[in-house]
């Protein structure tokens, strides 16, 4: 049965409505307003500035899934899970072990945490261009360091991966601070108690850190995936559009954004970002599937 | 004890305002390594300009550029013009990548500024679209303007069905650089007027032999450098990059095979692709890595502040002897070139002002003051004269002599260029021919490949 509200009760409605309308606003018309235009979009073949879009159906699908774009569709998909392989999994473990190392007392403990973070606080662009000069076959920090002449960025067979440590390193920091918050909700009883039953540092760490951290490392799994499926930025900015590693390493944001905004084929480049994002969903629900099997709740 | 924390945490939030606040007023003219005028070099995107501002009513025109060397320049002759009209000219520089996206999504919004540049690669979509304010009623009431001053492949450029949507505001053309001290280190001759591209194989043959301890090459070309760089060779051998109808490419033919093929044979003895494609032809040669590179005078400026500048020397672009008789006949020695354009909004709130500004920007006298402050050589015919003295010190009279003694062709677009302009650099296209010179058979099939690319991309328009 139904209770009706006391007047109390609908004056916290009305003042909780209050403040979310502003987010709710700005989600309605900056998130789902643009997302059903563009899947909108990808049903025309798009015009100059938004006039004279002709009506095509399933056209852009089959033509990148199936037709002529069929090539540089899975290829750049078959990058970005590439680039994904490395960024997620070497991000995370990295970021677990060095929050546990931050997270006992020591010394000069604030400036490594700020260390560690401050890759996250520099411009994405400029990190790029750092990184491009670094792996610069000719003039290149790493080949003249190492005294080396590895092609890192223009070697088909090894692009993706350097393009990927450059995502690993940025990306640390901030899966560390993340880790670093779930770390303070263990309660420091479970240690001691493994302490006085003779667990050395290793075994504690698997059997009492990982378990109790798997909320929150499920959750940085899961948004980092879905962080590295959409990158863009590092191959746009690191690598010349005349690169010969480029077919082997660009990912499928880039070839929407050269499809969308360097040939103003808006309507294929539309069709490009839904087949991306029904991926990631297909992927999510089968990360939700395995959060029940993975995720240790109380 | 708590008032102290409130005042302080006060004090901290208005600073966090008043940095916000000026940070976003945008300063104007933001720095940028200047993209080309009129071919934009795409990499190297620098720092964003701020937003170009709405079309503003009363007494201030809104004008978008994007090359920053010109900045100074322009704002000069647009004070002077201010002097007389009273209307404030407030200039904003968007770099090259930036520019175009604001100025289509300003368009959609019907906030474009008031007066900006036009390109040859966007010129019919922003004409055909009702975007550009039409100039005819005012030219013809302008005894200053008069489209035969200007040169005829610009002005046809930014006219479309009988009616003149801008007025060319500059010119440029490719002419040969050089670095004179590593032509002395390696005991070559340096270019002469009568060079043909044969001469530049074998000095950048003897260079690149000679300097291969060192990491020096004779010559540099990437696949990307095609308005400055490989295009004039292979016109120079009679194809055609786009026909004169924009309609169609000879690319693939006898003759645009043997343009290519010579462009192959100067491949073999240049950097190579990868070590341009990751460092930039401009970087190398002013590492002083390289011999000789062709480039446009948008360019100028950029050698002429650079340290080395004193070993850099123009000469004039050479060409190719088609027929063997050892000389340079009609059509034997050909240069791209492009020219911009001043527009106006169709919707600018103030048209008179804003048709004043370009009138005053494209007169006699002001192409002379644009050439004179060295920012461009002049869309008006014969007031370039002015820029090749701009520069102390350098030689640039290779850019206009290339008028006289060779013949000029526009650079080619077509109604959506970059479309099929990137396809040809990428794999499939040219890429391939340029990672591999050594093979022949590559560079013929690119030709063909070439040829079925641009005719698709036409079709598809």
């Amino acid at each position: 049965m139904k209770q009706k509200m006391t007047l109390a009760e609908k004056r916290e409605a009305v003042w909780g409505w209050a403040f979310i309308i502003p987010t709710m606003l700005g989600l309605l018309i900056l998130n789902f307003y643009p997302i059903f235009d563009t899947i909108y979009q990808s049903f025309f073949k798009t015009g100059d500035f938004g006039l004279g879009n002709v009506f095509i159906g399933l056209k852009n699908y089959q033509d990148m899934l199936f037709g002529s774009g069929k090539a540089e569709l899975w290829q750049s998909l078959w990058n970005t899970i590439k680039y994904a392989i490395i960024e997620v999994p070497f991000s995370v473990v990295i970021s677990i072990t060095l929050a546990v190392f931050l997270n006992r007392k020591m010394k000069g403990r604030s400036v490594y945490r700020t260390i560690f973070f401050l890759p996250m606080v520099c411009a994405p662009a400029a990190v790029a261009m750092v990184w491009k000069w670094l792996y610069n076959q000719q003039f290149g920090l790493l080949n003249n360091v190492f005294h080396t002449n590895i092609a890192w960025i223009s070697n088909p067979n090894i692009a993706w991966a350097c393009i990927a440590i450059i995502g690993v390193w940025s990306i640390i920091g901030y899966n560390m601070v993340l880790f670093l918050g779930g770390l303070q909700e263990i309660p420091g009883d479970y240690y001691e108690a493994a302490r006085i039953d003779g667990a050395s540092g290793i075994r504690q760490f698997f059997s009492i850190t990982m378990p109790l951290l798997s909320p929150t490392t499920f959750f940085i799994v899961q948004t980092r995936i879905i962080g590295a499926l959409t990158i863009f930025d590092l191959m746009f900015m690191v690598m010349d559009k005349t690169n010969q590693a480029l077919n082997k390493t660009q990912s499928i944001v880039y070839v929407f954004y050269q499809y969308s905004f360097t040939n103003g084929n808006k309507g294929v480049g539309a069709a490009i970002v839904v087949i991306l994002l029904v991926f990631i969903m297909i992927l999510t629900v089968i990360l939700q599937k395995l959060e029940k099997k993975l995720v240790y709740h109380n | 004890m708590k008032n102290k924390k409130r005042l302080i945490a006060l004090g901290l939030a208005a600073t966090m305002v008043a940095g916000m606040v000026t940070a976003c007023g945008g300063d104007n003219g933001g720095s940028s390594n200047g993209g080309g005028s009129s071919e934009g070099t795409e990499q190297g995107s620098g720092t964003e300009g701020s937003d170009g501002g709405s079309s503003s009513g009363g007494g201030e025109l809104q004008v978008n550029i994007w090359d920053n060397y010109q900045l100074d320049g322009l704002q000069a002759i647009a004070d002077a013009w201010t002097e007389e009209s009273g209307i404030k000219v407030n200039i904003n520089v968007v770099t090259w990548d930036s520019y175009w996206t604001l100025l289509s999504s300003g368009a959609q919004g019907g906030e474009m500024p008031d007066v900006f540049w036009m390109h040859s690669n966007t010129a019919q979509m922003y004409m055909e679209n009702n975007l550009l304010l039409n100039l005819d009623d005012y030219i013809a009431k302008d005894d200053k303007i008069d489209m035969a001053n200007y040169y005829e492949g610009i002005v046809n450029l930014y006219n479309s069905n009988g009616s003149q949507y801008a007025i060319p505001k500059d010119h440029d053309t490719i002419a040969l650089l050089y670095n004179e001290a590593l032509f002395k280190k390696y005991n070559v001759d340096t270019p002469t007027d009568d060079w043909t591209w044969e001469d530049v194989y074998e000095a950048a043959k003897k260079i690149t032999e000679a300097g291969k301890a060192d990491g020096v090459y004779g010559y540099g070309v990437n696949v990307s450098n095609n308005q400055d760089g490989w295009y004039n060779i292979l016109e120079d051998y009679g194809a055609q990059v786009i026909t004169d109808d924009h309609k169609g490419t000879t690319i693939g033919s006898e003759e645009g095979k043997a343009g290519m093929e010579m462009v192959r044979k100067i491949l073999t003895v240049s950097a190579p692709q990868s070590v341009v494609a990751e460092s930039g032809t401009d970087s190398l040669f002013t590492s002083n890595l390289l011999g000789m590179i062709t480039q446009g005078s948008w360019m100028v400026n950029t050698y002429y502040t650079a340290e080395n500048s004193a070993d850099y020397k123009w000469a004039l672009l050479p060409y190719a002897d088609v027929n063997g008789n050892g000389q340079c006949d009609e059509g034997e020695r050909k240069s791209a070139y492009n020219g911009l354009g001043w527009a106006a909004s169709a919707n600018c709130s103030n048209p008179d002002a804003a048709y004043s500004l370009i009138s005053y920007f494209c007169s006699e006298e002001g192409q002379k003051k644009q050439a004179e402050l060295g920012v461009a050589m002049a869309g008006y015919v014969g007031a370039s004269d002015a820029f090749i003295n701009a520069f102390e010190g350098t030689d640039l009279s290779a850019f206009t002599k290339i008028e006289e003694e060779g013949t000029l062709f526009f650079r080619p677009y077509t109604r959506n260029t970059t479309v099929w302009e990137d396809a040809l650099q990428q794999a499939g296209g040219f890429l391939e021919p340029w990672q591999n010179p050594e093979d022949p058979e590559l560079m013929s099939k690119a030709c063909d490949n070439a040829q079925t690319i641009i005719e698709n991309a036409i079709a598809n328009e």
